[in-house]
């Protein structure tokens, strides 16, 4: 918990003159990167369910990325990330709901993007209301109080059907327009390289924007006074203090920006799946229980506080079992499973299991810690 | 800083270039016409039709689905042995989702244009997940979901009746066997969501109808101790109890309901029961139970039942005995009279499909289920049941007490979307 994820060690002196020598090894790979993303709709052409994996992905990166800085960066163990999603998820189709097309439902009629902003600071206030109970707990203590904000969402969503739909048929959420274009199948539809810019591959570039501005968002926090902040009261609050940094307050920021990013991550799912719908209970569904460990294992398979490496552990998590379900049905693997034996949902079970056993064993940094020893080896060692 | 520019640049760059790579109108759908004048979009070739099962092998119905997706294969491997249909073999394209919506979401945009229809889609949280993917692309799906909550949806092709109805064939048959009268008070155990909701929906018609008054429990499928519940409803003095519940709650219901001393009937839905409660420390106290179902039970008398019963039992051996295979046969049934008369029409495509079974009024399946009705969209095709009582002597651990049960009340009833 004590190693800081920052580019350089604070220790270093930067001289002021000199200039920054550029890593043009880093900036090309950045580039590739964004590149492959860009054109993953047209290397997934019709096979538009790799697409839906990688949208899926995505929504575990923005979620992980929101606890991995609150976890790691801040030292606040917190389970309550499904109900943040659900509040997220919720405030979206309430915000950009057509009152006349669900009757019975309340919708605010609001523009689309409009709704998805209002949606985020909604998160960010709620989270922001369970700052007086996240700045007395700490540890283990804080993650069981704030395991209680799930038992809650549950059951609000559960009576609330005038906001949720209720359990049985939920709501569906209002698509996503842009100034006039929706982000839904049209014809004629664009086409890239002669793949058509339907709606799945519409959705991934907004959650592509989506996700990089949250990753952007999470890296510039971290580099800057905030991050310091929160790394201060993590390491020691009365140093934190002594230093002049309100401890109350920073742990009330930190609660309040990792909510929104889980937010984001709830407007996002409700989109992925077509759906707003409360779960019918606390251990399976989107914003179960369940939900609360997966962004756990991902933040501790990426590496606590690690922004690249809840990318990682979203992909491990999000998109493993997902992938191995998808080559099972093109490729014929785990055939013969039929009636029970090892298919690829237990198979994904274990890799996931195992990645967290073996990290927490061997590499407690996490792939933020592998990442690291690797890219050092590439790059020359700086001159002091 | 520098880095972060140069991202966004290589961004914008690459997004202009592949903006301009131009915007052609999309090629529609690949329609034709193919052997004997049929005509086809996809899931047809000239030799076979491929239809999709999306089941539940590993998730929490695994017993279950694993019996439905049985059904489904048995089905097929018939029809291929008598020929086919339309001069055509049929292919099953089978995939586990494993109760869970998200898993569900991404395999059906990989399953989808390989298929003409789904033969069974399993749960309802997936159901909901994939209502609007299933009118967007014009597949027809019979579900493995019996909820008329979900009758609003036009692809939705619904096997057998509702629970709602069941609920209501249950307590009128308890009312005949002289178990409740009018006025007594009722206890309805639901869980909350479209299944529970959709039961209660029944027992709450029933009970306006006959002057009953309804002590409702809510709870969620998680929760396995329904003591307390039972509690309550003995304090109120409960005639008779109608359970929506999962079979664990089921166990727990009937167990505190002989060790409270209460013993009145208990009237279920089609999914309280599971088999595997005759071996459950309840096993002693399940005897007040009554299950209300579309399909008839496995020890059915009912003659294709039988003959079902036992394929089942040579080709699958080991695998667990319960309804799940009449289930899984009679949805393909189904189909193969929606796809016979696509056939007779010419038009086996997707929107073909959907006007055969608009057009069906009588389908019959052996009497697996009540004889069904598609022309009315919004209401469930049958409203007929078979009633079984449990008994840990029969195979699959329930006997037929009141095969194709139809009870009056139920012709008067109006499912959430009936026109």
């Amino acid at each position: 918990m004590s190693d800081t994820i920052t580019e350089a060690p604070p220790s270093v002196p930067r001289p002021v003159a000199a200039p920054k020598k550029r890593n043009w090894i880093k900036i090309a790979a950045t580039v590739l990167l964004v590149l492959f993303l860009v054109a993953l709709p047209i290397l997934t052409g019709s096979q538009v369910a790799y697409l839906k994996v990688a949208q899926y992905i995505l929504i575990g990166t923005v979620g992980g990325i929101g606890l991995t800085l609150l976890v790691g960066q801040a030292g606040q163990l917190s389970l309550a990330h499904p109900f943040f999603l659900l509040v997220g998820a919720v405030s979206y189709a309430v915000l950009a709901g057509d009152p006349a097309e669900s009757p019975g439902l309340v919708g605010l009629g609001f523009p689309p993007l409009l709704a998805v902003i209002g949606a985020v600071v909604i998160c960010g206030l709620v989270g922001l209301a369970f700052a007086p109970v996240a700045g007395r707990l700490r540890g283990i203590y804080l993650g069981v109080a704030s395991l209680s904000l799930v038992f809650l969402g549950l059951w609000l969503g559960q009576s609330l059907e005038l906001f949720t739909g209720g359990t049985s048929s939920g709501r569906p959420p209002p698509t996503f327009e842009l100034f006039g274009f929706a982000f839904s199948t049209t014809t004629p539809a664009p086409t890239i390289a002669g793949v058509p810019i339907q709606k799945q591959q519409r959705l991934w570039y907004l959650f592509l924007v989506f996700a990089l501005g949250a990753y952007f968002l999470a890296r510039g926090a971290i580099n800057s006074r905030i991050g310091r902040s929160w790394r201060a009261v993590r390491d020691n609050e009365a140093a934190a203090t002594a230093m002049g940094v309100n401890v109350a307050r920073v742990k009330a920021g930190a609660f309040t920006i990792s909510s929104a990013f889980a937010g984001l991550a709830g407007v996002m799912t409700a989109l992925w799946l077509d759906l707003v719908k409360p779960d019918e209970n606390e251990f399976t569904g989107n914003y179960s229980l369940t939900v609360a460990i997966a962004f756990l294992a991902i933040v501790i398979i990426g590496g606590l506080g690690s922004v690249p490496g809840a990318v990682v552990g979203a992909i491990v998590v999000y998109g493993l079992q997902q992938f191995f379900l998808l080559g099972a049905n093109q490729f014929g693997w785990f055939a013969d499973a039929q009636f029970g034996g090892l298919s690829a949902v237990i198979l994904s079970a274990f890799v996931y299991g195992a990645a967290v056993v073996l990290v927490v064993l061997f590499e407690p940094g996490g792939a933020a810690a592998i990442g690291r020893r690797l890219t050092s080896r590439f790059t020359p060692r700086k001159e002091r | 800083m520098i880095l972060r520019r140069s991202v966004l640049a290589g961004a914008l760059a690459s997004t202009l270039v592949l903006a301009a790579c131009g915007s052609t109108a999309d090629s529609g759908a690949g329609g034709g016409t193919g052997a004997g004048g049929v005509k086809t979009d996809k899931g047809v070739t000239d030799s076979t039709i491929t239809l999709g099962v999306m089941g539940d092998t590993s998730g929490v119905f695994k017993n279950l689905g694993a019996a439905i997706n049985a059904g489904n294969q048995l089905w097929a491997d018939d029809v291929n042995a008598a020929g086919g249909i339309c001069g055509r073999q049929l292919k099953l394209e089978i995939v586990d989702h494993g109760y869970k919506a998200d898993t569900a979401k991404t395999l059906y945009p990989q399953l989808e244009p390989k298929i003409l229809g789904i033969v069974q889609l399993l749960g309802s949280p997936v159901l909901a997940a994939l209502k609007q993917n299933l009118i967007d692309d014009n597949v027809t799906a019979a579900p493995a979901s019996w909820s008329s909550q979900i009758l609003n949806n036009p692809n939705i092709m619904m096997i057998g009746t509702t629970y709602d109805l069941e609920q209501v064939n249950g307590l009128a048959y308890l009312q005949q066997q002289g178990l409740i009268k009018d006025g007594d008070t009722i206890g309805a155990i639901y869980i909350d969501g479209e299944y529970g909701g959709n039961g209660l929906r029944g027992v709450q018609y029933y009970a306006t109808k006959h002057n009953l008054k309804v002590q409702e429990a809510k709870t969620t499928s998680t929760d396995n101790d329904l003591t307390n519940i039972v509690t309550g409803l003995k304090g109120a003095g409960v005639k008779a109890i109608a359970l929506t519940t999962t079979p664990g709650q089921t166990a727990s219901a009937l167990a505190a309901n002989k060790a409270l001393g209460l013993n009145v009937p208990v009237i279920g839905n089609n999914p309280t029961f599971d088999p595997a409660l005759l071996k459950s420390p309840a096993a002693a106290s399940l005897d007040k139970l009554y299950v209300a179902a579309s399909s008839p039970p496995f020890s059915s008398k009912t003659p294709k039942a039988a003959q079902l019963a036992t394929e089942y039992k040579a080709k699958y051996a080991g695998s667990p005995l319960n309804a799940g295979v009449d289930v899984g046969y009679v949805e393909g049934l189904v189909w193969q009279s929606v796809l016979t008369k696509a056939c007779d029409n010419k038009d086996l495509s997707r929107a073909g499909v959907q006007t055969a079974l608009k057009s069906l009024t009588s389908v019959k399946t052996d009497g697996l289920v009540a004889e069904l009705d598609y022309s009315s969209p919004g209401s469930p095709p049958t409203r007929g049941v078979y009633i079984a009582k449990v008994d840990p002597a029969a195979e699959g651990g329930l006997t037929e007490v009141a095969p194709l049960f139809t009870a009056p009340e139920v012709a008067d009833y109006k499912a959430p979307f009936q026109t």
